[in-house]
């Protein structure tokens, strides 16, 4: 692990940002519980002052030279000094606490430094006048406040540090937490670019927004994947598909070749090889033809079409053929007013068309198809149903994709390709394209959300 | 012989073309932009004009068309274009085009609708009644003799009679055919024309009556008088 890379992780930074923060916010605190304490205590050293002070005008000479013989006496009372001075600042009696002579002049009580016992202390006191020349002095001593202070400070400090300690730990543990999923999806993400799809970025416990985005992309991932797959899946059937029929046109050809003798027997073989390039040509016309459809551009081409004339129109073309398997083609509407949207009539046509021509090549002899035209709650919809097989569960998703074929139908004609071209036309019309078993068989459904009734209200 | 003018510029394209309508037997002038083809189709008369969409130059295949209609030249006009969209076929179409065909397409497809358009031109007369051999369409009461003995067809076959009839001797695409009976366009590509056509020709070639309706074998249908 690299510290430099470490600095540079967000949740790092993040978290030395609120460390900062917070000591400044508690920096502040203390020094307002600091301040805040000072004044209540200096508060307190006024008023007993006052008080004393008070009760010391109160006194005769005799009177107050009894208090000072005792103060002189009483060791402990040098934590509040009470003495009288000449106007020169000598001590004349009280408590044995030499001060400078300005200390005289303080009327007010105020902070001053003078000697006891041959130290240097603060006291907090003010000096009364005497008439007589004389000045009296109460006081009491700061040591105890500064103590206090010193406390106080000590006390911060540690917290200080201790705070610094845990939140740069807290911040190294959650900068290493981030940079080391960080450092797993980056691996996975090599991974994948080195061509392993299969690969997924690592995704953590927690619901965290790195968490979030590694599901996202996840997602993403999975999808790139399945369209990867199809993407090859379609050119791997393209291939095969191909390889069929070229391969039949190549055997044609040499045979020709080896075996002719009269020109008509070139000309039959030249038939049949345009007969097979017809065939290939096909389907790649169908290909490009689903392209085209989903590239959209035909969209400005669309104009008021009836769906009930493309449906009507469809099963007339394929009556015959349906006749000649055996296959009952029905056409019914279940409309109260037009059926009309917006589109492309060649293409709804087109699509009808392939529906009921898949339908045709799995429903059996003696079946049923039937296309509805009908307009329900969700909208107008038309639907191709028959009493074929229908499309297993499994299949469902599969039978969009391009040249699917079921297995059962691998030798009927077609190239897979009819219901991919349903889908994208059904995709250009914003029409969704249900697929469905149905009791008797199967059911393709296209509905057009748009045309949805709109509500009175 | 029909004389058709080829506005092409892709050289290969042209090449093909020229060589089909040739063996049509049309005569055929190429040229490969739109001005030339504007001073060939204006100095001299043309059964048909292949008119590539996309030229090069100040003028375009509708701008040819375009100054032709407009100095009253009414030569047919089949439109070539890499664009199938409807819009497109009916922008061609309204610009004074008689026909549409998008690329890539067969040849036999563009010699056949030649065919047809030459002909169109040549027979403008109204006509009630039409003949093939001994069988017989009355367009104003819509019925249908052959030898003299009615035959009964349901809309779709009559008008898909009607269009072979009118066309008789021509070879008849399948997708000509999906075009100007079912009016959809797109190329159809299953079999249901053939069905529909095996089913009509159920009802006209009896047995034991010269075969009228042919099918030329990848291709589609020619309705011809028995030799």
């Amino acid at each position: 692990m690299n510290l430099l890379d470490l600095a540079r992780t967000t949740s790092f930074r993040l978290a030395l940002t609120f460390l900062l923060l917070f000591s400044a916010a508690s920096v502040g605190l203390f020094a307002f519980v600091h301040w805040e304490t000072k004044d209540f205590l200096s508060d307190k050293t006024d008023e007993w002052v006052g008080r004393e002070i008070a009760s010391l005008q109160r006194l005769d000479a005799a009177q107050l030279m009894t208090r000072l013989k005792q103060s002189e006496l009483d060791p402990g009372t040098t934590e509040r000094p009470f003495a009288l001075y000449d106007p020169s600042g000598r001590r004349l009696a009280g408590t044995p606490i030499d001060i400078s002579p300005e200390t005289l002049k303080l009327a007010v009580p105020s902070d001053f430094m003078a000697t006891v016992n041959g130290k240097r202390r603060q006291f907090r006191g003010r000096v009364l006048a005497r008439s007589g020349g004389n000045y009296l002095l109460v006081a009491q001593g700061l040591h105890e406040q500064g103590e206090f202070d010193e406390r106080l400070f000590d006390a911060t400090l540690l917290a200080a540090l201790a705070t610094a300690f845990l939140g740069l730990v807290g911040a190294i543990f959650l900068g290493a937490g981030s940079m080391r999923q960080i450092d797993n999806i980056t691996r996975a993400t090599e991974r994948i670019v080195k061509g392993d799809l299969s690969q997924r970025l690592p995704v953590g416990k927690g619901s965290g927004d790195i968490d979030r985005l590694t599901h996202v992309v996840n997602g993403m991932l999975t999808e790139i994947e399945r369209l990867m797959h199809e993407v090859k899946g379609v050119c791997d059937n393209i291939a095969h598909d191909m390889r069929t029929p070229l391969t039949r046109l190549l055997a044609g050809l040499e045979r020709t070749r080896r075996r002719a003798e009269a020109l008509t027997d070139y000309e039959e073989g030249i038939d049949d090889a345009i007969e097979e390039i017809r065939g290939i040509l096909k389907t790649f016309s169908a290909l490009l033809r689903i392209s085209e459809v989903e590239d959209g551009i035909r969209r400005s081409g669309f104009v008021d079409t009836d769906l009930s004339v493309i449906a009507q129109d469809a099963v007339e073309l394929f009556e015959p053929t349906a006749e000649e398997r055996g296959i009952e083609l029905r056409y019914v509407e279940r409309l109260e007013g037009p059926a009309t949207i917006a589109g492309d009539p060649d293409l709804l046509f087109e699509a009808v068309s392939n529906l009921i021509d898949n339908a045709l090549k799995f429903t059996p002899a003696g079946g049923q198809i039937e296309v509805t035209v009908s307009r329900a709650s969700t909208g107008l919809s038309i639907s191709v149903d028959d009493t074929g097989p229908g499309i297993p569960e499994e299949e469902v998703e599969a039978v969009l994709r391009r040249f699917h074929r079921a297995e059962r139908s691998r030798t009927t004609p077609g190239n897979g390709l009819g219901l991919s071209l349903v889908a994208a036309i059904a995709r250009l019309h914003e029409l969704d394209l249900v697929l469905g078993k149905t009791g008797t068989g199967c059911r393709v459904t296209m509905l057009h959300p748009a045309s949805k009734p709109v509500r009175q209200t | 012989m029909s004389t058709v003018l080829v506005v092409e510029d892709d050289e290969k394209t042209a090449l093909e073309i020229t060589a089909a309508l040739s063996d049509n037997g049309c005569s055929v002038v190429r040229v490969d932009n739109g001005r030339a083809g504007l001073l060939e189709a204006a100095s001299t008369s043309f059964d048909a004009i292949v008119l590539d969409r996309m030229l090069p130059g100040h003028m375009d295949g509708l701008g040819l068309l375009a100054a032709l209609r407009a100095a009253q030249i009414e030569t047919p006009v089949l439109i070539l274009s890499a664009l199938s969209a409807v819009d497109e076929r009916v922008r061609g179409l309204k610009a004074g085009g008689d026909d549409y065909l998008t690329k890539p397409f067969e040849t036999l497809e563009l010699t056949a609708r030649i065919d047809v358009l030459v002909r169109r031109r040549r027979t403008t007369a109204a006509e009630t009644v039409l003949r093939v051999g001994d069988l017989e369409m009355n367009l104003l009461t819509h019925s249908v003799k052959r030898g003299g003995q009615t035959i009964d067809l349901l809309p779709r076959e009559y008008a898909l009679l009607e269009y072979l009839m009118r066309h008789s001797g021509q070879l008849v695409t399948r997708t000509m055919l999906f075009e100007e009976v079912w009016h959809y366009h797109y190329h159809e590509q299953t079999n249901v024309i053939d069905v529909h056509i095996s089913k009509l020709r159920r009802k006209v070639d009896l047995p034991g009556s010269p075969q009228l309706i042919h099918t030329l074998r990848g291709s589609g249908y020619i309705l011809n008088e028995p030799a």
